[in-house]
């Protein structure tokens, strides 16, 4: 698939003796939004890190825009790629809208960012809805507020791919859908996204790809819309998930 | 559109520089010597050169030296992203110091052509670094915790040979080692004070001017990484640049190191985080802390002198605890 902005061509990854990735192959469009799931240890942050360039492969490479990840500069994989971390440390003594301006820094050229960085930051702020905590210190939010602020940083940065390490941790569920709507109206605006969540419904609602990680490798790739009109996939996740009728008559998957 | 930040910058830095100028002019005036003022106007002796030569060289060595362990401090803390990271707490002065005392106690006064000192210093700072850099190292990336943990480690090692050069020097040679080893300032030459200069003072501006890569290291490492800034080789240069403002000052005044730890604090506690305002403050009111300091030993138990490093410590540890318990740091 020569559109793909990126392309996971048989990446492995081991660590000490354990294959945590084995050939892994996956393309993803722009315009998609990609849910990346499975268990813990399925290897889904390492495959986001791989494509961010945090970790090299062990055999194998990822392409963005074409070019090998690894012999792109950072300067060049920060103009397509923005990556939202887990977490970050918790003591930060940075005013917020300075942690969303740091999504400037290879497009900024001064020692200051200017007007437009400003103006940048800005909007991503309100389109995250965090631009009320802009002078706030980052250490004195709360974990829904930060992983905001985060997300507009993400955002400030104009990256055309834009990787997502369970983006609703420490979201109420307001915020949860709030996220999420946002980020399927980005991604229809051409911007690709893959995002790692355990929230199957969630996931089925808003994304337009299903990712699931089993046995070190893609165990299911599907269309989110008909995903829950065969729902076996939903075993690599766990055993107590089945699919019950809403009342709205769309699938929705209930535990057991 | 000139923003907050520019101007809240752009205030602390201007105020900062008036302060370390200002230090400059008016300090070496303090002394336990009292100038004739007619004297020094007319430029006579002994007043004048006691002035010009013995006092100025000293305030500015403290001001340049204050400034630089002040600014290699808060390169570590914000680089390392640990609280007590500085030049001194993670062993290259203290590699630094081993060397020096090493080569008082083997009366080296002269190593191809340079201070045995200031040889002793470089050599031992670039041994530690070399040790660090290379236990640090994994698959070509250093990593943060192989910095903290293999400093820490090699600081106490060069602690302990220090003591035990001490040990096994003569009487004449261990009275110079512990001089030296309490640390303090002393007036010096212009062309030492000239070379001095010429090594801080290009180092400092070169690492400020990395601020925005600085702040970005202070978030994370794959934070920066993802940002677009090439993360190993910022930490090695970081760490040698910081290495090498430690090694040349510590050559100079011996380990006096509490500046670089104390000042980079009280100023984030006061102008937030962002390196472009803390690390050009750090420099100038470090320098301006340690020449006020230095100073002040001068004259407060005159004739005898108080080393500079004892009174930063006396000022600045209590008021470190007092910021601590007041909860306004980090």
């Amino acid at each position: 698939m020569s559109d793909a902005i990126v392309s996971v061509r048989d990446v492995s990854w081991r660590a000490g003796n354990t294959d945590v990735l084995d050939r892994v192959r996956l393309d993803v469009r722009p315009g998609e939004f990609v849910a990346v799931m499975g268990r813990n240890g399925a290897g889904k942050s390492t495959l986001l890190d791989i494509i961010a360039g945090l970790r090299a492969a062990t055999a194998g490479d990822v392409l963005l825009d074409g070019r090998a990840v690894s012999e792109q500069s950072p300067i060049d994989r920060a103009r397509l790629v923005a990556h939202l971390p887990q977490t970050i440390r918790g003591d930060l003594s940075v005013r917020a809208e300075a942690l969303v301006l740091m999504g400037r820094y290879v497009h900024a050229t001064g020692w200051f960012e200017s007007a437009d960085d400003r103006a940048i930051a800005a909007d991503a702020m309100r389109r995250c809805d965090c631009v009320q905590f802009r002078d706030r210190i980052v250490s004195t939010l709360s974990g829904g507020e930060r992983q905001r602020v985060l997300l507009a940083a993400c955002f400030a940065q104009r990256p055309r791919v834009l990787l997502l390490d369970e983006p609703a941790t420490f979201l109420d569920l307001d915020q949860q859908l709030e996220c999420f709507t946002l980020l399927r109206d980005e991604t229809r605006q051409g911007m690709a996204c893959l995002a790692v969540t355990h929230d199957v419904n969630l996931a089925a609602t808003f994304c337009s790809r299903l990712t699931v990680l089993a046995e070190r490798s893609v165990a299911f790739d599907l269309e989110a819309a008909t995903a829950l009109d065969a729902p076996e996939w939903l075993h690599a996740i766990s055993p107590r998930l089945a699919v019950h009728p809403s009342a709205n008559g769309r699938p929705w998957v209930g535990y057991r | 559109m000139i923003s907050e930040l520019d101007g809240r910058a752009r205030t602390w830095i201007s105020v900062s520089i008036v302060a370390f100028l200002a230090a400059a002019v008016l300090l070496p005036f303090v002394g336990p010597t009292r100038l004739d003022y007619h004297n020094v106007w007319l430029r006579h002796d002994p007043d004048w050169s006691i002035l010009s030569r013995l006092r100025l060289s000293r305030t500015l060595l403290a001001l340049m030296g204050g400034g630089a362990l002040a600014l290699a401090g808060s390169l570590f803390q914000s680089m390392l992203r640990e609280a007590l990271a500085t030049p001194y707490t993670l062993g290259v002065s203290t590699g630094a110091s081993l060397g020096a005392v090493i080569s008082i106690a083997l009366n080296w006064h002269v190593v191809v052509g340079i201070g045995g000192v200031w040889a002793g210093a470089f050599v031992g700072a670039a041994v530690v670094l070399f040790i660090v850099m290379g236990a640090a190292r994994r698959e070509r990336q250093l990593s943060v915790s192989g910095l903290l943990l293999a400093g820490i480690a090699i600081n106490s090692v060069c602690g302990a040979l220090i003591l035990l050069v001490y040990g096994l020097t003569g009487m004449s040679q261990s009275f110079a080692v512990s001089r030296w080893l309490i640390g303090g300032l002393d007036a010096i030459d212009f062309s030492t004070l000239g070379l001095y200069a010429a090594v801080v003072g290009p180092l400092s501006v070169a690492v400020i001017a990395q601020a925005r890569q600085w702040n970005l290291l202070a978030v994370g490492e794959s934070w920066a990484a993802t940002r677009g800034a090439a993360v190993s080789r910022a930490l090695f240069t970081g760490y040698l640049a910081g290495s090498v403002l430690a090694a040349a000052t510590v050559a100079l005044t011996g380990p006096i190191g509490f500046v670089g730890l104390v000042v980079p604090h009280l100023l984030r506690s006061r102008v937030g985080g962002d390196d472009r305002i803390v690390m050009p403050c750090a420099f100038f009111f470090g320098g301006v802390l340690l020449a006020s300091c230095d100073a002040l030993g001068r004259v407060v138990l005159a004739p005898a002198e108080v080393p500079a490093g004892a009174i930063t410590a006396f000022i600045g540890g209590p008021h470190l605890v007092w910021l601590v318990r007041r909860g306004t740091l980090r």
